[in-house]
């Protein structure tokens, strides 16, 4: 049985519908995350999963461990939450901070002592360091760390994270993401993650709600999601895609990366379909290169070339060669309209 | 336009000079308006009274002492107690009316603007007003009285209630406003946090909402207590001649008693009180790291 379940749940503020009719499952112990663009419903959706809104009454429900939650308050859900501004209270130390669950619990001091340490130690800060500070003198990363700290000391079933590397520079921005799928992995809970960030996405995840106006655009693995996007948002919004018109009159999608680029009287490979083209732009990535291709009809698409040593040499496109674009049949993807 | 060009360069390159320069005009009106009348009064209360008004010259302590005579330490214990019961009242009232006007988005404005309204109108003409609601031909005994609640009318006004009012109704703005800004500033996130954590809606209050507006409440408790330790028109309305507060007291020596030393020693040993609650609001807000992280 899925942890948690959303049943066709919708919730509306005023005349806007933030959340429409959503359902999916959560399984127990995954790293599940919510994404999509700002104003998708996403945090909507993660703070009627915590219980801070209550879904419409229109027979939807959300349940967890089986159990529906519709007159349940959020302490009632055993869950922890990181909030995107972390919400540490300011007033208290960070030991204070990540013992308030268990003084509400009335748990013994000398258990409080214990697990504050201990909590603090997962998250890798010293509490002998820590503990009497207070959040205002701590580092975004730190605070980070005792948001997390002060969820996971409850040891609850699943951790809710409100984008909570928004605020977070890059580098550690990305130590912090393995962190994190570590502790997944290691305490068994199960994350449910909002972020507006695809490549966080998918380098966390083990399956990916993207959502769009509301409702659930696709769910699935970052494999499934990549490599076989539903719709056009998904396609677009999930990494680059360039979109062209198949078999029939249908949308269909190719990844830049198994676009086609040759040279427009090079003969082409067998079983490909062409498009002629002149190069725009080139655009020197590092690891890739970005060839912005102007097609017919005032359209565009881009080819990235792996960097496999031939970049280091005078780059082999520039602007205002004729070149032709293609694709193999079975790297397209066609779209479903929405 | 050279002789400005000068002054402003002058000010660019030195900061204090600007700074003086913004002070300077307050500064001067408080010296002259403030400071100055505050040292005749202190000079006056330790010099012998004048027969008709004023003081004459010769040093004594004669007015202070006078001061310790149960009569007048009874007014300015009925003084204190009841400033620090209006504070507490208007802490219970204007709480809850703060914490609505922070928590509404559509209506903050209005409720503001009604916060305020009653400073529109002089606080002589609303107290005033407070009369014709209290006495005993007034609106509350004709309506109850005409409901059959009440055969007699209840005495409402010259009571120490009809005091009480008054002055609650008067300071409470003075509580809102500070509690308001404090609450206003509280991000809504820390008591969601609080409440996954398990806080019910007592301790999320207790532990999270009080000591973090503590700022804003002991800024509306200073700003009701010491005006209602200095308050002399609504005892003297509201509470005719029974009722009388200190600041009573000081009005009647410099008026019709013609004491003024001892009306001067009077409102020393009123200013006396009111420095020790502020010591120990300061001594609070000091105690209490929140607030210095609340800013």
């Amino acid at each position: 049985m899925p942890l948690a379940q959303f049943l066709r749940v919708s919730k509306s503020f005023g005349a806007t519908r933030a959340v429409d009719a959503v359902s999916f499952d959560i399984a127990r112990g995954e790293f599940f995350s919510l994404l999509g663009p700002s104003g998708c419903g996403k945090t909507t959706t993660l703070r009627l999963l915590a219980g801070f809104e209550q879904p419409d009454d229109d027979g939807g429900d959300i349940r967890i461990g089986g159990i529906s939650t519709l007159s349940s308050r959020p302490y009632e859900r055993n869950l922890g939450m990181v909030f995107q501004s972390y919400a540490l209270f300011p007033h208290l130390t960070v030991a204070r901070n990540v013992a308030f669950g268990l003084e509400r619990r009335r748990v013994p001091g000398a258990e409080i002592t214990r697990r504050v340490a201990e909590a603090l130690d997962t998250v890798q800060l010293d509490s002998r360091e820590f503990g009497g500070r207070r959040p205002a003198g701590l580092s975004g990363g730190q605070r980070q760390r005792v948001a997390l700290a002060r969820a996971l000391v409850l040891e609850p079933e699943m951790l809710l994270l409100d984008e909570p590397l928004g605020a977070i520079d890059e580098k550690l921005r990305r130590e912090m993401q393995l962190e994190l799928r570590q502790l997944n992995r290691k305490l068994g809970i199960t994350f449910v993650y909002v972020t507006h960030d695809q490549d966080e996405a998918l380098t966390m995840s083990d399956r990916i709600a993207v959502m769009d106006r509301g409702r659930i655009a696709q769910v699935g693995s970052p494999a499934e999601i990549y490599e076989h996007p539903r719709t056009e948002f998904v396609a677009t919004f999930i990494g680059e895609s360039n979109l062209f018109e198949g078999e029939g009159g249908a949308r269909i999608a190719i990844r830049p990366e198994r676009t086609l680029l040759i040279a427009r009287e090079e003969a082409p490979p067998a079983g490909y379909r062409l498009l002629p083209g002149t190069v725009e732009d080139v655009i020197y990535r590092g690891e890739m290169l970005r060839v912005l291709v102007r097609l017919e009809g005032n359209r565009r698409c881009t080819a990235a070339l792996r960097n496999e040593g031939q970049l280091s040499r005078p780059l082999p496109w520039t602007p205002g060669t004729a070149v032709s674009v293609g694709w193999k049949p079975e790297d397209a993807r066609v779209l479903a309209d929405v | 336009m050279t002789i400005r060009r000068r002054i402003l360069g002058a000010m660019t390159r030195r900061p204090a000079l600007a700074t003086a320069s913004l002070l300077l005009p307050g500064g001067f009106w408080l010296a002259v308006f403030f400071v100055v009348p505050m040292l005749l009064m202190l000079g006056a209360s330790v010099m012998q009274r004048g027969i008709y008004g004023g003081v004459e010259p010769g040093f004594t302590l004669e007015h202070y002492r006078r001061f310790l005579d149960p009569l007048y330490l009874q007014v300015l214990w009925r003084t204190i107690a009841w400033s620090a019961l209006t504070t507490t009242v208007c802490l219970l009232l204007g709480f809850p009316v703060a914490w609505v006007i922070a928590a509404s988005r559509r209506h903050r404005s209005l409720l503001l603007f009604l916060v305020v309204l009653p400073f529109w109108t002089s606080f002589l003409v609303r107290t005033f007003a407070m009369i014709f609601l209290l006495r005993d031909t007034g609106v509350i005994n004709s309506v109850l009285m005409g409901m059959g609640v009440i055969e007699e009318p209840i005495a409402l006004l010259y009571t120490p209630f009809a005091v009480l009012s008054g002055l609650v109704y008067g300071f409470l703005p003075f509580m809102v406003l500070p509690i308001y800004a404090s609450l206003e500033k509280l991000d809504p996130a820390l008591l969601e946090a609080a409440e996954v954590l398990g806080a019910r809606p007592l301790a999320r209050f207790v532990r999270v909402a009080v000591p973090l507006s503590l700022p804003g409440i002991l800024a509306g408790m200073l700003l009701v207590f010491v005006p209602a330790m200095g308050s002399f028109l609504t005892s003297d309305l509201l509470g005719g001649a029974k009722q009388v507060m200190i600041g009573n007291l000081v009005q009647n020596q410099f008026t019709t008693a013609r004491n003024w030393p001892f009306g001067a020693a009077a409102s020393f040993a009123v200013m006396a009180v009111v420095l020790v609650a502020v010591m120990l609001s300061l001594r609070l807000r000091d105690r209490d790291p929140s607030i210095r992280w609340s800013r």
